[in-house]
């Protein structure tokens, strides 16, 4: 089989796509081509003064019905072609297509008069787009093949061994017996072809050098970022070692392993217990994305999303109490059809937000948690009636490491990372998520925020 | 009373699961590397091996694990991990892994306990 395609497009899915399109595009321009030639017939005939012999007619009708049944073939077939390199496959759909129209359009050319014929000029069109899709030595031999046979055509038609069809009402006198006429004629011809198809294969061989450079780029690139998701994973994973060495301690202490503790001591340590337990949490969210973005690891399993919520507020909870927040959830979910996603992700995106929620709130604060469906979506809003999010810095808030500025001033801990996992991890989920603040729970001088979260609730495969 | 070998290279956590097991009347011993700790449990004969996962002993925690289940020394171990989630190896216990529990750091000693006591209490049964 002759090497049609560009090595480097093995692997690409998108080149054997464009091929595909290409081959369709070319499919759907030929029943317009079909068209154009009956209606060129039927117009010369009923309203110009062309006059074409009936041997002429006919061939041009068979030419243009033959052109039709091969473009039906065609585009039966294209459905079968598998994107196999060794084998048939798209671009030898592409070579066979351009060899056809060669040679039908060659015939229609000898029979509206050869040399004398306008239709002459779409060889050039063919050689282009031959050019820009088929490796240069497939179109140069073809190019030679044609001018080979056009030449000859014209020849034979001078010295009269080919009949000549003339056309009358195009030309009142003839051309092919003019022996200067037809040397220029094919000379110029034949250069033109070349120069077309050298032009055009050019661009195209440097355009696919492009297209190479980068998948290469793109490549090297998803490898650094692999390099830096795992650098960052070591680094982080030997932060959390220590830190879990000292919540272990803390635990040992509080649990009382070691004897009764003094009260007083017992309420620092509980404190140090919690800014430690928020460390590891932050390390957690940061392997997790980590871990996302390196393995774009995800699990697919079925998520009762009641359960979900009530073990994010269970463990939120102590947090909660210690500031008197209440937390509330509220289901008014008519189908509560379990949802497809990864439970640890979604998990760690609820819990974030609860966690905000109490975390950026005042003594006596309410948080509330609403699930509804709409429309084969599940909507999971978190409503607060916190100190809100200023207007203007409402945009930024899922970038990375972005910390409104009245979060800052609330409270010292936060990486500024939460939000920015949360909106990864729903994108994932093929869903979205919004804020708002004010809330709907405002209060005079608590504006509160809300972060609605809508996920499909239909099974369809979240890979990418 | 059960014998606990403690097989982990960060003294601190061998202090404080010491300190959570000896209370439970435990006796503990420890090694710090798997090495050490290969020959602490064919020498002491431990009743439950705590192990932790030691990525970066050249043969780790999951090496040792394996090498003991291939010489058929059957004692429970638990596994102290705290990259099970981060590197997405969420196995349950028994499977790739010949471990009976995994414990993830931080160590809460309540849950410590408990599973020790859990796997301790199969295997008298048995």
């Amino acid at each position: 089989m002759m090497k049609l395609v560009p090595h480097w497009a093995l692997e690409q899915q998108e080149f054997w796509n464009a091929i595909r399109k290409r081959n369709l595009w070319f499919i759907k321009l030929r029943y317009g081509v079909v068209i154009l030639l009956l209606a060129f017939i039927i117009l010369s005939i009923s309203f110009l003064k062309i006059e074409f012999t009936s041997i002429q007619l006919t061939l041009i009708l068979i030419i243009t019905v033959s052109i039709f049944i091969y473009n039906l073939f065609f585009h039966y077939l294209r459905r079968f072609v598998k994107f196999d390199i060794e084998s048939f496959n798209p671009m030898s759909v592409s070579l066979l297509q351009m060899i056809l129209d060669l040679i039908s359009l060659s015939l229609l050319v000898y029979y509206t008069g050869g040399i004398e014929s306008p239709l002459y000029m779409l060889f050039v069109f063919h050689m282009i787009i031959g050019s820009l899709i088929l490796p240069g030595a497939v179109v140069y031999t073809i190019a030679s093949i044609f001018v080979l046979i056009f030449a000859t055509m014209i020849t034979l038609e001078h010295t009269g061994v080919l009949i000549h069809h003339h056309v009358n009402g195009l030309l009142d006198f003839h051309l092919y017996n003019n022996l200067y006429f037809v040397t220029a004629y094919l000379a110029t011809f034949s250069l033109m072809i070349f120069v077309s198809v050298h032009l055009a294969n050019g661009i195209a061989r440097q355009l696919y050098n492009r297209e190479k450079d980068l998948v290469d780029s793109i490549k090297k690139i998803n490898m650094a970022e692999k390099e830096k998701q795992q650098y960052i994973m070591g680094i982080v994973h030997e932060i959390k070692t220590p830190i879990a060495a000292v919540t272990s301690y803390l635990d040992l202490i509080l649990q009382k392993f070691l004897g009764p503790v003094d009260e007083k001591v017992e309420e620092k340590l509980l404190r140090a217990k919690t800014r430690s337990d928020e460390g590891i949490q932050m390390i957690n969210d940061v392997l997790n994305v980590s871990k996302l973005k390196l393995y774009d690891q995800f699990n697919e399993e079925e998520i009762e999303l009641e359960k979900l919520v009530c073990g994010v507020i269970r463990r939120r909870q102590p947090f909660a109490d210690a500031r008197l927040v209440t937390i509330k959830f509220i289901d008014e979910r008519k189908n509560k059809d379990k949802l497809i996603g990864d439970r640890y992700l979604l998990d760690i995106a609820i819990s974030n937000l609860v966690g905000n929620s109490v975390k950026y709130n005042s003594d006596g604060g309410k948080v509330e948690i609403r699930a509804k469906d709409i429309n084969g979506t599940v909507s999971v809003e978190v409503c607060d009636d916190g100190i809100g999010i200023a207007r203007d810095e409402l945009p930024k808030i899922f970038s990375d490491f972005f910390r409104a500025s009245n979060a800052k001033k609330a409270s010292t801990e936060g990486s500024g990372l939460g939000l920015s996992v949360v909106k990864k991890i729903i994108e994932r989920h093929n869903g979205s998520i919004i804020a708002k603040s004010p809330s709907r729970m405002a209060k005079k001088d608590q504006p509160g925020s809300c972060f609605t979260i809508e996920l499909p609730l239909k099974r369809e495969k979240l890979n990418k | 009373m059960a014998t606990i070998a403690i097989i982990d290279d960060d003294p601190d956590i061998i202090e404080a699961s010491n300190l959570v097991l000896t209370s439970k009347g435990y006796e503990v011993i420890f090694a710090s590397n798997p090495e050490d700790g290969y020959k602490l449990v064919k020498e002491k004969k431990p009743d439950l091996i705590i192990l932790d996962v030691m990525m970066s002993e050249p043969d780790d925690g999951f090496f040792l694990a394996q090498k003991l289940r291939r010489e058929k020394i059957e004692i429970p171990i638990i596994m102290y991990t705290s990259v099970s989630k981060a590197l997405g190896l969420e196995f349950a216990a028994g499977e790739m892994i010949p471990v009976d529990e995994f414990v993830e750091k931080p160590i809460s000693p309540n849950t410590l306990v408990e599973k020790v006591e859990k796997l301790l209490q199969l295997n008298y049964k048995e």
